[in-house]
């Protein structure tokens, strides 16, 4: 297992790197620079303003530079914000992000994985059918549809928690409801599969010949062994947070890391750029090996084998 | 088993507090800001006022300020040498100037109880030491060079690092006089010295903080009006608080000006509706719906709006008849009641309406008149002309343009007219975010692009410039030397000149529509839902948007 | 003890002579079908799959004749008839349709005069063609006065004979047209995606999975890598770089696409190359690309075809994404994305401009996801019956 863990935190480095190079190396090939902001420099002016960013020396001395500062923990300074460093602006848009985050995925499995049970043990009957059409309009229905949806009764027709903006707790509850319902469309489908699986096998009739009350079998017996698969869905529900936040915090003008993203692509900010890309690169490279460690750990079968993939 | 699955559980819920946690602090301030807002707006007394901004403030500095917010934000915390109200320049720091004979000596009389935040005075050597570091060439600032450039005596030479930045044009002879020699006789320096450029600074504190000077509240000295607190530089809410320390205190009425940033036209005018904020930008859509409020109103200003075309990227664009015919194939009356739709006016010259008055004291645009209108058919024919002319049948032009919502759309109009309008032309669309644009622009590197101008002083000059052969912002290859020369003899030997002077920049722009250097669009104006208790905040058409020295809450109704 | 033996032989009448009957426990009652026979049945057994399939058709059709139902084109301007709601012939008589052509709003004032004076300032000022409908008669205090008005906009511009049947935008184009052709784009760009996806994803898994070895440790340390780029990332950095347009989505979206094709395709090969088949394939001397092409491929195709099904509205769903975001089509081209992207900022005042769009998309995406669905439970044979 530890071999495992090294192998693969050793691939993850490899890629970052490889992220970190790639992004350097296109943001080079991109037009604008931080003094194109206004046209109304002279030639030696900008000499100065290039110097100060160290975008004066030959391309590969700035790579080499930019690695060199990455290892630091120093993604260099703001085109934007003048003389702020990019790590500043990170983790001051991180908590909204974060926040969103964490609550629409929580909020979302727990749903999700009532929704399914429910499905589950109605099976065939008509609050399966619901949770299953709920759970594939969720699947389906685009992010930002749903989001204006939301935005657009709850806050302004019923007036029930506010338009947009960051402050109250109540801000917080429409981008989660938002961001929420890919998580828990996925976990629907997901548990009811599994927990149909379960409640099939040789197992559950056995329990169920012993005299476990059926309660027993669904909460005891059927539905802890139906979770566990579930961490294999929780990478790609990470990956969907990370694409929802961009849209979600756009719309209800949230001040996270999304709307920061979208916002520095608009002024050509690359600094901030490269930060945004390599954090979200770090946040999903290491949600993807702690699923596959979790899982290693659950799954006894995985482990024998090495490492599963 | 049991033990894994705690343990995943554990990492959830941990994810989950860290988060929590994180959110409260900003939480927490954001709240207290969301219950003052609808408390105090509900009480007449309170001189409390809570707006949006579309966007953060990027930078505080004044030698550094380049966008509208950072202009804004400066503008209401410092003071300058003079200060705009309502378009009339009334005293700042100083209190009194006098001019010398040639016009190239100024001398500025300052007030003697004028204080930083810090309890510090403000002294004629804080203007010296803030021009000199707006043109040191260390600084990097990109307005300095613009505003002081050929104005103030050596900037150029200070800033190219010619001459050391001692030999500045400006001196203070004691504490409270000021001293400016100028390169040029300016007839509109006064104006000129009311931009965030030429603020003062306390020089010992900006040493004080070096690279992290203007980048939160902590590191700011403040002379004017306000106080910005909570501000760091990328917050998305801070506000301002009436500057107890200001020299006119007394005047300054509101106690408070909240702020939040949100860049949704319709997200404002739901929060305005709600009550949370006193002002709202309106989107040309949202117009339709809102024109019929009791408290929509449309601000006109002096941008212009208008089509630049590349004569050294595409031979139709250096044709004259051709460049012409496009300046009149657009339906310009059209656009802006369709699609503009917020009181901006179809702009028919290169100075705007309502701008500058000429010494008879008549309007510059209406002394020279419409000088380019649409008319269809003429277009088509000097189009058709133009087209023999370069041996063409067929033009196919790139329109490069912003990624706004109203540029978009105004962009897909003005494609399509030109397309429908000049036969045998297609125009395609190019639309790039705004600092990428500024980079394609410098470069040369487009064919048609649409591009707005803002004035930075009251003067025909910030906008007749924009054409001279070298003009930093031509950058379409657009050269007419007799247009260079009418426009050179005003800022020397016809400086002094009232009337000569402006005979000159009419006839300029006569030479500009004759030509077809650019093709007038239109002049913006924004429209807005406004609080009426709301009173005295003044709009200016340079420098900070808004005026809020002397704005006050009145009773409502 | 021999003798014993014979002693105790039972009596030879207790011999019953066995009966010849036919093996009835491995006889076949069901009539012999192929693998995809059943699969075929299975998925028809499938209500929901077979009504989306019939949807699915529908749109691509209309996305191909669709826009020329009407005169109107893509980038047809005319600010004289910009905004118009949706009008349907004979749909315009039946009212809570939405498309007879008015618009309809609530307005507030002090006054029963008050707020019908607003309702007609909203439209247009014309005053002749707006029906004012008084809702509450209101006591003269602020706003309290309500009245219903409906401007019958065709007539007030003279226009009774035109029909837009989604209404027009901004510029004053058909929305009909637009969304057809946009539709058109969306699944372009959805079926060119998917397609690359599945070229590169199978041969890339195919040869990792079929070869092994040191091959395969090679594509998949490659594979590693790249999936751990965020996707997202990719397409948006892409994006900028390159001049935006339909190839660079494409691009955008198949470059990191193919990984999760590759990984699916690498694993079923592993696991069939070991079936004994393709041992006696391999023992009667087929090569290895016939062995590939004419056995392996006829076994994976089922998962192939439900990862491609799958990949078409991600992929739908990203350029919409993309376009929302404001990295998308080029105008006046336009795909269901951007217009849902310009509708959305109206979407108060002109409903219909991004109602239709977001209902189509969304049609489109659960139609797919439920034609995946169907294929996964048709090409499973647990499922069949």
């Amino acid at each position: 297992m530890l071999r495992y863990i090294l192998r693969r935190i050793f691939y993850m480095i490899i890629t970052l790197f490889i992220i970190a190079t790639v992004t350097f190396f296109l943001m080079k090939l991109l037009p604008g620079s931080p003094l194109s902001a206004e046209n109304k420099l002279s030639e030696s002016q900008r000499e100065v303003v290039l110097e100060k960013y160290g975008l004066n020396d030959p391309i590969p001395v700035q790579y080499v530079n930019y690695m060199t500062g990455l290892v630091r923990g120093d993604l260099g300074i703001s085109f934007h914000f003048d003389n702020t460093p990019v790590t500043d602006i990170l983790i001051n848009r991180m908590p909204p992000s974060m926040v969103l985050g964490g609550q629409a995925l929580i909020f979302g499995t727990i749903a999700g994985i009532l929704f399914g049970l429910i499905a589950a043990i109605y099976h065939n009957g008509w609050l399966d059918y619901t949770s299953t059409v709920i759970a594939v309009l969720g699947t389906s229905i685009p992010s930002f549809v749903f989001a204006g949806l939301l935005q657009w009764y709850l806050a302004n027709e019923w007036g029930l928690f506010p338009v947009a903006l960051w402050g109250t707790y109540a801000h917080t509850v429409l981008p989660t409801i938002a961001l929420a319902i890919f998580p828990m469309a996925t976990a629907a489908r997901f548990t009811r599969t599994e927990m149909l699986e379960v409640l099939g096998s040789d197992y559950i009739t056995t329990a169920r010949a012993k005299g476990v009350t059926e309660s027993g079998i669904i909460f005891k017996h059927g539905l802890r062994n139906s979770l566990i698969p579930l961490v294999t869905v929780m990478g790609p529900m990470a990956v969907s947070l990370m694409t929802g936040t961009l849209v979600i915090e756009k719309i209800f003008a949230v001040p996270g890391i999304g709307e920061q993203f979208v916002s520095s692509i608009e002024v050509l900010d690359y600094p901030t750029i490269m930060g945004t890309t390599l954090l979200f690169s770090v946040l999903f490279i290491v949600i993807l090996l702690v699923i596959d460690i979790l899982y290693g750990l659950i799954d006894p079968r995985i482990r024998l084998t090495g490492g599963g993939r | 088993m049991k033990k894994v699955w705690f343990l995943a559980l554990a990492l959830l819920l941990g994810l989950f507090l860290s988060a929590c946690s994180g959110g409260d602090n900003s939480g927490s301030s954001g709240d207290n800001g969301g219950e003052e807002g609808t408390e105090e707006s509900g009480s007449n007394t309170e001189q409390v006022l809570n707006f949006v901004n579309g966007d953060t403030i990027p930078s505080m500095d004044p030698g550094m300020v380049t966008d509208e917010y950072g202009i804004q934000f400066t503008g209401a915390s410092m003071e300058g040498l003079y200060r705009m109200k309502d378009g009339e320049i009334v005293e700042g720091i100083a209190t009194d100037h006098e001019v010398s004979e040639d016009g190239l000596t100024w001398t500025f009389t300052l007030r003697e109880d004028a204080t930083w935040s810090n309890g510090d005075p403000v002294t004629a050597n804080d203007f010296v030491y803030a021009w000199q570091r707006a043109l040191d060439p260390d600084t990097g600032s990109e307005y300095g060079p613009y505003m002081m450039g050929g104005v103030v005596k050596n900037a150029t030479a200070v800033n190219e690092g010619e001459v050391p930045v001692e030999e500045l044009g400006v001196s203070a002879p004691d504490d409270y006089t000021l001293e400016v020699n100028l390169e040029n006789p300016v007839p509109y320096f006064e104006s000129l010295a009311a931009f965030p450029t030429y603020y003062p600074l306390n020089e010992e504190f900006v040493e004080e903080q070096g690279d992290a000077f203007a980048t939160s509240t902590d590191t700011l000295l403040f002379n004017g009006p306000y106080t910005l607190e909570n501000w760091e530089s990328t917050a998305s809410s801070w506000e301002l608080q009436k500057n107890e320390d200001y020299w006119d205190a007394e005047t300054v009425q509101l106690d408070k000006i909240t702020f939040e940033v949100v860049k949704d036209a319709q997200t404002q005018v739901d929060l305005y509706e709600s009550g949370e904020i006193d002002r709202a930008g309106l989107s040309s859509d949202l117009v339709d719906q809102y024109q019929s409020h009791e408290d929509y109103v449309t601000v006109p200003e002096a941008t212009l709006a208008y089509l630049k075309m590349n004569q050294t990227q595409s031979d139709a664009l250096a044709n004259t008849k051709m460049r012409k015919a496009i300046s009149m194939a657009v339906d310009k009356e059209a656009m802006v009641n369709e699609i503009l739709n917020n009181g901006s006016i179809a702009s028919t010259g290169f100075v705007p309406k309502d701008f500058v008055k000429t010494p008879d004291g008549q309007d510059f645009r209406e002394a020279n008149g419409d000088l380019v209108t649409y008319d269809p058919e003429k277009a088509a024919q000097l189009w058709e002309e133009g087209l023999e002319e370069i041996g063409k049948d067929s033009v196919e032009l790139e329109l490069l343009g912003g990624d706004s919502e109203v540029a978009k759309i105004s962009d897909e109009y003005i494609a399509n007219q030109l397309s429908t309008n000049l036969k045998g032309l297609d125009v395609t669309l190019k639309s790039v975010p705004f600092e990428q644009r500024l980079d394609l622009d410098t470069n040369m590197d487009y064919q048609l692009q649409t591009s707005l101008w803002g004035p930075d002083y009251v003067d025909p000059y910030t906008f007749l410039n924009l054409w001279l052969t070298d003009g930093q912002n031509n950058q379409m290859g657009y050269s007419n030397e007799e247009y260079d020369t009418l426009i050179q003899e005003t800022t020397d030997e016809l400086a002094q000149d009232k009337e000569a002077r402006y005979q000159n920049f009419l006839e300029a722009e006569q030479i500009l529509a004759d030509t077809a250097a650019v093709a007038p669009l239109y002049q913006r104006a924004r429209a807005r839902l406004v609080q009426p208790k709301i009173q005295d905040v003044y709009i200016n058409s340079f420098g900070p948007t808004f005026e809020w020295k002397w704005a006050s809450v009145g009773s409502e109704e | 003890m021999a003798g014993q033996h014979q002693k105790n032989e039972p009596p030879k009448e207790l011999f019953v002579s066995h009966e010849r009957k036919e093996n009835t426990t491995e006889m076949i009652t069901k009539p012999s079908r192929s693998f995809f026979q059943d699969a075929r049945r299975t998925f028809f057994k499938n209500k929901m799959a077979v009504v989306s399939i019939i949807l699915m058709i529908i749109i691509i059709l209309m996305s191909i004749i669709g826009p020329y139902f009407n005169e109107y084109g893509m980038d047809g301007q005319d600010l004289s008839r910009a905004k118009m709601p949706p009008r349907v012939p004979v749909a315009e008589n039946i009212p809570f349709l939405g498309m007879d052509g008015t618009l309809q709003d609530e307005f507030k004032g002090s006054t029963v005069e008050e707020a019908t004076e607003n309702a007609v300032m909203r439209y247009d000022n014309a005053e002749d063609f707006v029906d004012i409908e008084v809702l509450s008669e209101g006591d003269g205090s602020t706003d309290s006065a309500e009245v219903s008005a409906t401007y019958n906009i065709y007539e007030a511009k003279e226009m009774t004979d035109d029909y837009f049947w989604l209404g027009t935008d901004q510029l004053g184009r058909d929305q009909w047209t637009r969304i057809w052709l946009g539709t058109r784009v969306s699944l372009i760009i959805a079926f060119v995606a998917a397609a690359i996806d599945l070229l590169i994803g199978v041969a890339y898994g195919g040869i990792s999975g079929y070869y092994g070895g040191r091959v395969d440790d090679v594509l998949q340390r490659i594979i590693e890598i790249l999936s751990g780029i965020p996707n997202l990332v990719v397409i948006f950095l892409l994006l900028i770089v390159l001049q935006p347009g339909i190839m660079s989505i494409v691009l955008a979206l198949t470059i990191t696409g193919w990984t999760g094709m590759a990984r699916i395709v690498r694993g079923e090969v592993l696991k069939q190359k070991n079936e004994e088949y393709v041992l006696a394939a391999r023992t009667l001397g087929q090569t290895n690309g016939k062995i590939i092409r004419k056995h392996l491929m006829p076994n994976i195709a089922g998962i192939i075809i439900i990862n491609t099904m799958f990949t078409i509205p991600s992929a739908i769903f990203f350029e919409a994404f993309l376009s929302f975001i404001g990295l998308g089509i080029v105008p006046p081209e336009a795909s269901l994305g951007a217009l849902i992207d310009a509708g959305f900022k109206v979407f108060r005042l002109y409903p219909y401009l991004v109602f239709y769009p977001a209902v189509l998309i969304s049609i489109i995406m659960i139609a797919f996801n439920l034609i995946g669905d169907g294929l996964r439970d048709a090409f499973d044979p647990r499922m069949h019956k």
